[in-house]
């Protein structure tokens, strides 16, 4: 087995961890720590199939995904600040607005 | 070689995202996030990826995670403490849905084929650059206009309402 299919079973393990993690959490800043393993996880394997085809577009995408990561912390950032501040919410289970 | 240090980086790397999943404080969660990112950045760096390596340090490692902890200071922290710590019964039902997967996956992976090598970078960093600002000229300069956008929108949700 090359060592490659070990790091995208390590990958595949690491997203299901932050996956777990959003489902768990209750805290919503916490949730979005859980997604930023998500993502770490997807880049670890687009670097590991990577460096076995021996191309660079990979790496390439993995910048990408790490350019929307730190748009996506700014923005969801600000959205549970703002969701604090007005409402007084920091549990995921306090929003149910859309439900009721 | 290469194994002895995929399992030392690996269970660091596991043991970190669990930590930062399971604990109950939501600093020591962002702490263990941070532990977590120096390692996937020793894999990057065993993978032969040197520049994805640094801006993982640099991006994560610095940028991120100083404003996790920024905005956790701004939240009053008596109030936060009712929602600390995990659901019980989610765990209980999620925690089997997700170990059957990852096994499934992971056979999959493992009875599967990975294409063939085509070729061999030499130089990663001039490669990148050079794949970067020709094939994925667009993207990149999408990309640009994504950080725009994300800066104006987290300004406009963070002042004040009249």
């Amino acid at each position: 087995m090359p060592i490659e299919k070990a790091y995208i079973i390590l990958s595949i393990a690491l997203f299901l961890i932050g996956l777990l993690g959003v489902i768990i959490r209750k805290n919503l800043i916490t949730v979005l720590v859980s997604t930023e393993i998500m993502l770490n996880g997807v880049n670890l394997s687009l670097v590991a199939v990577d460096s076995w085809l021996g191309k660079v577009d990979g790496q390439v995408f993995s910048l990408f995904v790490i350019t929307v990561a730190a748009a996506e912390v700014a923005v969801g950032l600000g959205l549970v600040v703002a969701i604090f501040r007005l409402k007084g919410y920091e549990g995921s289970s306090e929003l149910t607005h859309l439900r009721d | 070689m290469e194994w002895i240090i995929l399992g030392v980086l690996g269970f660091w790397l596991v043991a970190s995202a669990l930590g930062a999943v399971f604990v109950r404080n939501p600093v020591h969660s962002i702490l263990f996030f941070l532990s977590s990112v120096i390692a996937i950045s020793a894999l990057f760096l065993s993978l032969g990826a040197e520049l994805l390596a640094g801006l993982q340090l640099i991006i994560y490692a610095v940028a991120i995670v100083v404003f996790y902890v920024l905005v956790i200071t701004t939240i009053p922290w008596e109030k936060v403490k009712r929602f600390e710590g995990i659901y019980k019964k989610e765990l209980l039902f999620s925690l089997p849905v997700l170990s059957v997967s990852l096994l499934i996956m992971g056979y999959m992976v493992y009875r599967g084929e990975l294409a063939q090598p085509v070729n061999l970078v030499k130089d990663n960093v001039r490669d990148l650059g050079k794949t970067l600002f020709t094939s994925y000229l667009f993207p990149f300069e999408v990309a640009s206009v994504i950080l725009l956008v994300a800066m104006i929108g987290a300004i406009l949700l963070g002042r004040k309402e009249d």
